[in-house]
């Protein structure tokens, strides 16, 4: 009896910790669902209205906001920074897993702290040197600076993957025929497939979430979501219901992707807080 | 005609480890060459080193003559088996097998490969199981689809690295006698790596002994068995292993055991290359080497000149129609194996008596000679 | 013996078949082909570093909008920001955030990762979502917070009326900014807690678990003399992780407060970004992000040192 009364209680706390996780969550979607007229007025009960979202998406909405906008700069400079990460760290990677060589744990090791490094540290002589090169607000200098955050993440899951595939397959390949290129694209490759995708989706939503680079780095040819539904609260007289609608906006694309691979994405987090 | 394979002086280390130390060896066109080894003493590093896939400090490797330093292993012509199999986890038995003949150096147009992937699949009896993929096979069936990728493609020489460890006994004698009846007609050299010296036995036209990165002796297992290089190899063939008993060269050149309890009047080792001819001089520490089954119980085989052994029994044990017995000599153990009637009535402390001929005795130095650790090289009379 | 193997082998003549004659690679070429696949990478990391280089360079000069034609200063900045009071009560806000939300998330985080392993209907279904605030940005996670907390018209407050604890002023007083502020970082980065140590829990070995329930011992014992000690160092790993990020915590305070009310919540990041951005003294802002990477630098070599003490004793308990 005592412990069926415990076990009720351990899952109340544990339900009590979930409805703390989740209830801003919903607000947000009552929030963003609200009519402007009700917004300080109700809580729980009022008239659902899809205005604010048809508000927030609307190209050039009255609120001088170009959401959707932002929302195709997120995209496209998530999507190419994970990109170049993938072209320019796969390779660093194999090399860091397969050959040990002068200089290769230094080179690990400096993309590591950039994870620890504060973003400002380079953002602010970044800020200076953009205004010169013609980097500032656009989309090559985001996806640039984005490499802090995208390829160690990507460097460092992926030496794993590539120090855990036996190097026997790939001599194999060499012994069947191929040149070592070949070995790499037809035996390394498809065998790393899954650390991969884990690994790229992960690092696509630590760039979309990234907020200080563009905060800084953009006006507004590149601004990203993340400082777009800060805007909505600007202004004499904020609109939550607006703010609400962005939010809940520029989260679906991580939250779907959470969703749906969360089972690989408790595998690449845990992964790389625990290999370094 | 220049050797298929021959290494000079190879040295290879990892980091602090001295994996192959000045290594010489040659393999014969169209050999069957075994390498027989404990684990750590450096076979894997040759294979691979024959195959470009390891880079020698220093030392050359040649393929029919031709040096091969820098070459690239896809330039090579040779096919290895890996110990543990390498084969492509995401691809079916038959996308392994045929993987070689698809590749920019040995590619067939497509109808031939598959003709030749199922000849290799019959022949090792896996043509039923070429859609499976290989993650979805048993041991012995991987091991067969990793032999087939080899057999499948051609090559100047097979590099087979303890092709048949993974397999239960049954199987083994099987894939053995299927191995060497294809190196029988094929007569494509082959370096065949094992730690099994039943199966180099078995296989090897020549066997060579590695040890600690060096080849120790190399012969045919005539020359392996009846005059070993050392204790080391003479220890490596044969189970029971080979006796060896401690003692000293007497005044008038026979042996006295280590703790004076027999005697053998005259030895006349085995002729036959050794590592010194000189007849060892009185006083010299000697160990006598004598196989199991080169000693009889009672006199039964005492001709002219047969040495004449008293003991007691120690222990019997049944090896199927053969029985091993050891023996007490002093402090010496001594294991022989005879028929099972001959010891059908042995007691335990009982009195025995072992006779051998004089020819059958090895003479060894002592252990430790060239320095700690080394094992006492053959010497003859 | 089946005949097309009995023949010979095709092109045996040949031995390595038709194809390109034996190309020699020469052993300088050989030794570089690992810097070739990360010249990119090095390329790359050069491009990142330049600028650090070059804000270690200007914290030397006095650069500022308003100042284009720098001097060099020399450690002027340095002795300016240890001289200021500023910079000790930023510094003192920030090391109060870092430890308040580390030490919230951890214990919070291991009791969720306990509920969580003993794997219950309720928990398996809600395993399933304790993801997903830590995909959420944190600026956006603060921007919901801030509409929740709102002190009028937020839910919060509504939500705790019945409780007779109406109207807080949620991050209108200095304590309650702080507080909030560490609030949001709790519900964003308590579930990376919570799945590293039940990472943790679930790859730890069962024998000793049994033996203890053999032995008949409590669940508080085993708990502390066996839970405890064997999961720590994934905890500690998660809690490294979370303290190095709070130390340089930046989104979630400019959206929550800005630094207000007054500069109470001004950790050192924000400060460094009004010095160098809002008032464009940038020599001086960067001063600050080096001593604050410097500080950061510091402490991780030390836990982390301390981590490698913790997991080799760990490896040291009996399994």
């Amino acid at each position: 009896m005592k412990r069926r009364l415990l076990a009720i209680a351990a899952d109340g706390a544990l339900i009590l910790y979930f409805v703390f996780a989740l209830f801003p969550i919903a607000w947000m979607i009552i929030l963003s669902l609200k009519p402007p007229n009700e917004l300080f007025s109700t809580y729980f009960s009022f008239a659902p209205t899809l205005d604010s979202y048809r508000t927030v998406l609307g190209a050039g909405s009255d609120e001088g906001v170009p959401f959707p906008r932002f929302f195709v700069n997120s995209l496209v400079v998530s999507l190419g920074a994970v990109g170049l990460s993938l072209v320019i760290g796969l390779p660093a990677a194999y090399a860091a897993a397969r050959w040990r060589f002068r200089g290769s744990e230094n080179l690990m090791f400096t993309l590591l702290s950039f994870r620890f490094a504060p973003e400002l540290t380079v953002i602010i002589p970044l800020f200076v040197l953009y205004q010169k090169l013609g980097l500032f607000d656009t989309y090559v200098g985001m996806i640039w600076v984005l490499q802090l955050v995208t390829l160690p993440l990507i460097v460092w899951i992926m030496r794993s993957y590539f120090s855990d595939l036996s190097p026997e397959l790939e001599q194999a390949a060499l012994l069947d025929g191929y040149t070592r290129k070949q070995a790499f694209f037809k035996v390394a490759l498809p065998l790393v497939k899954p650390g991969i995708a884990a690994v790229s989706l992960l690092a696509f939503i630590f760039a979309w979430n990234n907020f200080v680079f563009p905060l800084i780095l953009t006006s507004s040819e590149a601004q990203t979501v993340t400082v777009g539904a800060l805007s909505f609260l600007g202004g004499d007289r904020p609109k939550y219901n607006l703010t609400a609608a962005a939010a809940l906006v520029s989260v679906i694309p991580p939250l779907l992707l959470a969703l749906t691979i969360q089972r690989y994405l408790v595998r690449g987090l845990s992964f790389g807080a625990v290999k370094s | 005609m220049p050797s298929a394979i021959s290494l000079r002086g190879v040295h290879k280390a990892y980091g602090r480890n001295t994996a192959l130390d000045g290594l010489d060896l040659d393999v014969g066109q169209g050999e069957f060459f075994c390498l027989l080894g404990p684990s750590g003493a450096g076979k894997t590093t040759t294979l691979k080193t024959v195959a470009g896939l390891e880079q020698p400090e220093s030392g050359t490797v040649s393929l029919d003559g031709t040096d091969m330093t820098g070459v690239e292993p896809y330039d090579r012509g040779v096919a290895m088996c890996f110990e543990s199999y390498a084969l492509y986890p995401h691809r079916s038995a038959y996308d392994n097998l045929a993987s070689p003949l698809r590749s920019p150096r040995y590619k067939l147009p497509a109808a031939e490969a598959r003709e030749r992937v199922g000849a290799v699949a019959d022949l090792l009896g896996i043509g039923a199981l070429l859609e499976r993929p290989v993650g979805r096979l048993s041991n012995g069936q991987r091991q067969r689809v990793a032999l087939g990728r080899v057999l499948v493609r051609p090559a100047r020489a097979f590099l087979l690295d303890e092709p048949l460890s993974h397999l239960d006994a049954k199987l083994r004698q099987a894939m053995r006698a299927e191995l060497k009846a294809i190196g029988a007609v094929r007569r494509t050299t082959t370096l065949y790596v094992t730690h099994d010296s039943v199966e180099a036995l078995a296989l090897g036209d020549r066997i060579g002994v590695i040890r600690e990165g060096r080849i120790v002796q190399t012969g045919t297992r005539e020359e392996i068995w009846h005059q070993p290089y050392d204790t080391f190899v003479a220890r490596s063939f044969g189970r029971p292993r080979i006796n060896l008993l401690p003692g000293t060269i007497t005044r008038d050149g026979g042996f006295v055991s280590a703790d004076r309890f027999f005697e053998i009047p005259r030895i006349t080792p085995a002729p036959g290359p050794a590592h010194s001819v000189r007849p060892p001089a009185p006083g010299t520490r000697v160990q006598i080497g004598v196989r199991p089954r080169d000693l009889s119980l009672g006199s039964s085989v005492l001709g002219p000149g047969g040495i004449e052994l008293v003991g007691s029994v120690y222990i019997t044990e049944v090896l199927g129609r053969a029985t091993e017995v050891t023996v007490r000599l002093g402090a010496q153990h001594l294991s022989l194996v005879v028929p099972r009637a001959d010891a059908a009535g042995l007691r335990p402390d009982a009195p025995v008596r072992l006779s051998v001929r004089p020819e059958s005795l090895l003479l060894f130095e002592a252990d430790d000679t060239e320095g700690p650790g080394r094992p006492g090289r053959r010497v003859t009379g | 013996m089946s005949s097309s193997l009995t023949e010979t082998d095709h092109g045996a003549a040949s031995h390595g078949g038709s194809g390109p004659p034996a190309r020699v690679v020469p052993r300088w070429r050989r030794g570089l082909r690992p810097y070739l696949l990360i010249v990119p990478a090095l390329l790359l990391t050069g491009g990142i570093l330049y600028p650090f280089g070059l804000g270690l360079y200007y914290t030397v000069f006095d650069f500022a909008a308003s100042k284009p034609q720098p001097d060099m200063v020399g450690l002027a900045n340095y002795r300016r920001i240890f001289g200021e009071s500023s910079f000790w009560d930023s510094a003192w806000v920030t090391v109060l955030y870092a430890v308040g939300a580390a030490a919230f998330e951890t214990v919070l985080g291991v009791a969720v990762a306990l509920l969580l392993h003993r794997s219950t209907r309720v928990g398996r279904v809600l395993e399933k979502i304790l993801i997903l605030p830590l995909m959420i940005a944190p600026v956006i996670a603060a921007i919901m917070w801030k509409l929740m907390l709102q002190p009028s018209v937020g839910v919060v407050n509504y939500l705790l009326k019945p409780f007779g604890m109406g109207g807080v002023q949620w991050t209108d007083t200095p304590a309650g900014a702080l507080l909030s502020s560490i609030a949001v970082d709790v519900w964003v980065y308590t579930p990376f807690v919570a799945i590293l140590a039940l990472a943790g829990l679930r790859s730890l070995p069962a024998s000793p678990f049994e033996a203890a329930a053999v032995d008949g011992a409590g669940w508080w014992f085993t708990f502390r003399k066996l839970t405890l000690p064997m999961l720590w160092p994934y905890v500690l790993v998660a809690v490294i992780f979370r303290f190095m990020d709070s130390l340089k915590v930046f989104d979630i305070i400019y959206a929550l407060t800005e630094g207000g009310p007054g500069d109470s919540t001004v950790v050192l990041q924000i400060r460094a970004y009004l010095e160098a951005i809002r008032f464009q003294r940038y020599s001086f802002g960067i001063s600050y992000m080096i001593v604050l990477w410097a500080v950061v630098y510091l402490v991780t070599m030390v836990l982390v040192r301390y981590l490698g003490k913790i997991q080799n004793r760990a490896a040291e308990v009996p399994k």
